[in-house]
């Protein structure tokens, strides 16, 4: 593994499931993350944050399960927001024109608090 | 963008009416100090003083609207900044050097070339920089200290009038000078804030106390009502060839000034501030242009950025572009009351002396640590060292300079030109073989974030890179191998930096990369089957500074540029 693998911590906190990400999340390891957010839904998970304040960068591929996850949780009438959207992860989302696509949070505190809004 | 802590009002953000009124008074009070610029040379023009007084009002029009001008926030001019304009020591030497050529209409003439000048360069910004580095910058913001440090001295002695020192001159000056320098270090708040302007009137008062205080000027307006259309008898606008070398030169140390200024003013605004914002320098520099030829064409001299107001900004915590308006416009207003013209043409030769003199001092040590703030090697110490010494030279043997070659008389008769000149040929010269260049090459079954990654992290550490542009070339080259996939074949990949610039070229085997002008929607992204390879292709053009695809053969090349 190296330094800058991607790590996933699961916490819960009241009704609310975190997913904290670290490292860097790109196609070798994306689809790891989409399934896991899937396994969450299936086990009947209904409030998901996907907290990227430790995460270097991100990829396209990246991009495209974040997407299919908000789709996901969508169709399976549960809520998905992410938080701590900061430095250049939230420069490449500016890039992609996607900030608006996702529920965001400045920080897990605020999500916690209000609740992912999805 | 973060804002920061002492932030009051921001760039964007209106004032109420009490602090706005009282803010744009405090930028007012701090530029009037720079017209002592164009009032000198008007004097050295030997205008009479009902003309130095319509000079004085003119020039008042021209800061007024250059200052609008940069602070607009425009797609083509502007840097949407709160940052005021100025007279400067810039164009002092030129317009003198202009005068002795041809009098104040090549001065006017020159003035709007330089200008124009300006506009030109504006686009050119980031293709100028390894061309322009910050420490050339302060070696001709240090060379304009020393030459108006020599300049006031000749007013304060009362040398430039009558060529010997006189007793009074230097007693006028020296009260003015005493009050400026207690004031700024032992004082606070107003009385700091408005040294010079105290320094000024004490000046004025000890001048007439001693019986030297001229009142002509003020008694040539009088009679005239309060509002009055500037005279323009004495405009004329010539061109002289052998003044292009000092007012191209002097264009280009403007434009290094008001970039470095709209840099720090940019920084006011942005905790995360990392890098500057060429769009806005490349307004600003645009309208320092505009702002120039305007001011030629109403009858001034060349203006500049007036590095004091990002000062107040910074000390009052009032970043507002609205200060910036209305500052501007309350120049413009007063251009059209005489006696404030006339007020400021009566301002004794060695008060000007003493103001030239304080000023100096700030500038040469902001020129300083402009230099010092970069880590100087052998090659910037050449460059800085000679330049610095050459520009001393030309003071110091003018006589002898004085025979060079008439094609180069333009060049060697002044420090500002002749140090600016070396300095940008020398940097010129010294830039051969200082790119670091690195290959890896490795088959492409191989390639991993990882190896990529620590390829990057390691030799950008290595050149003292800075990391957030390594981290945006690290996205960047693991981007476009995650879009190539694994083809059969080696994967060079080949990184190069000089101070300026880093460059990331990857040569695979396969089809040139998608780059794609518009953005996959997030429908497209999720089922189109190339829409990942779409927002790949889309993230790259975005996050590089410049990038390019193109096919060699069986192989495909990609370079991603990045500002340094």
């Amino acid at each position: 593994m190296g330094a800058n693998a991607m790590e996933i911590s699961e916490s819960k906190a009241g009704e609310v499931c975190v997913l904290a990400v670290a490292g860097r999340i790109d196609s070798s390891n994306a689809e790891q993350l989409g399934a896991r957010a899937s396994k969450l839904f299936a086990e009947g998970e209904r409030h998901l944050v996907i907290d990227l304040e430790q995460v270097l960068y991100l990829t396209s591929a990246a991009f495209r399960v974040l997407l299919v996850v908000t789709d996901e949780a969508d169709r399976s009438a549960c809520r998905f927001a992410l938080c701590s959207v900061l430095g250049q992860v939230r420069e490449l989302f500016e890039m992609g024109g996607l900030l608006d696509v996702f529920t965001i949070h400045a920080t897990r505190a605020e999500a916690l608090a209000h609740g992912p809004a999805r | 963008m973060k804002r920061p802590a002492g932030l009051l009002y921001s760039a964007g953000e209106a004032l109420p009416a009490g602090m706005l009124s009282f803010s744009a008074l405090q930028h007012m009070a701090v530029m009037a100090v720079t017209l002592v610029f164009p009032i000198i040379i008007a004097r050295e023009a030997a205008l009479t003083a009902a003309q130095q007084a319509d000079v004085a009002s003119l020039s008042m029009l021209a800061i007024g609207v250059a200052t609008i001008l940069i602070c607009l926030r425009s797609r083509w001019i502007g840097s949407g900044f709160l940052c005021t304009a100025g007279f400067t020591g810039i164009y002092l030497g030129p317009s003198m050097f202009a005068l002795h050529q041809g009098g104040f209409g090549v001065v006017l003439g020159m003035t709007v070339i330089a200008g124009i000048l300006q506009l030109a360069i504006a686009p050119l910004l980031r293709r100028l920089r390894p061309l322009l580095p910050p420490e050339i910058a302060g070696l001709v913001i240090a060379i304009i200290g020393l030459s108006l440090a020599v300049l006031g001295l000749r007013y304060a002695l009362g040398v430039s009038n009558t060529g010997r020192i006189q007793p009074l001159d230097c007693v006028v000056a020296g009260v003015a000078l005493t009050i400026m320098v207690g004031l700024n270090v032992w004082a606070t708040g107003f009385l700091r804030v408005f040294c010079v302007l105290f320094g000024i009137a004490a000046g004025f008062a000890t001048s007439m106390a001693l019986g030297m205080f001229d009142a002509s000027p003020l008694a040539a307006r009088h009679g005239i009502g309060l509002v009055h259309v500037p005279g323009v008898e004495h405009l004329s606008w010539k061109f002289d060839l052998a003044s292009l070398v000092p007012f191209g030169v002097a264009a280009v140390a403007a434009t290094l000034r008001i970039m470095g200024d709209v840099s720090n003013a940019q920084r006011l605004e942005d905790a995360d501030w990392v890098r500057p914002d060429f769009r806005s320098l490349t307004g600003a520099v645009a309208a320092n242009g505009v702002g120039s030829a305007f001011s030629g064409l109403v009858g001034s001299v060349g203006v500049n950025s007036y590095s004091a107001s990002i000062g107040l900004a910074t000390a009052t915590g009032i970043t507002s572009r609205s200060s910036g308006y209305a500052a501007g416009f309350g120049f413009a207003v007063l251009a059209f009351i005489p006696s404030v013209g006339a007020g400021f043409v009566a301002m004794p030769g060695p008060v000007i002396g003493a103001v030239l003199f304080f000023v100096s001092a700030f500038i040469f040590s902001n020129g300083l640590q402009m230099i010092t703030a970069r880590m100087l090697d052998a090659r910037k110490t050449t460059v800085i060292g000679f330049s610095f010494a050459l520009a001393m030279m030309a003071d110091i043997y003018r006589d002898l300079f004085s025979t060079a070659p008439p094609f180069l008389r333009p060049i060697v008769d002044n420090s500002l030109v002749l140090g600016t000149v070396s300095a940008v040929l020398l940097n010129l010269i010294m830039r051969i073989g200082v790119r670091r260049r690195v290959t890896l090459l490795v088959p492409a079954q191989e390639v991993t974030a990882e190896l990529v990654e620590k390829f990057l992290i390691e030799n950008g550490a290595r050149w003292a890179a800075r990391r957030d542009v390594v981290d945006r070339a690290v996205f960047g080259a693991v981007q476009v191998l995650e879009v190539i996939g694994r083809p059969a074949g080696e994967v060079e990949l080949e990184a190069s930096f000089d101070e300026f610039n880093l460059n990331v070229r990857i040569r695979y085997p396969g089809a040139p990369l998608l780059i794609p002008e518009t953005k996959p929607t997030p429908r497209e992204i999720v089922a189109s089957p190339d829409g990942e390879r779409r927002l790949a292709g889309y993230l790259l053009r975005r996050s590089a500074d410049r990038i390019n695809a193109k096919a060699l053969g069986e192989r495909s090349e990609v370079d991603l540029h990045y500002d340094h």
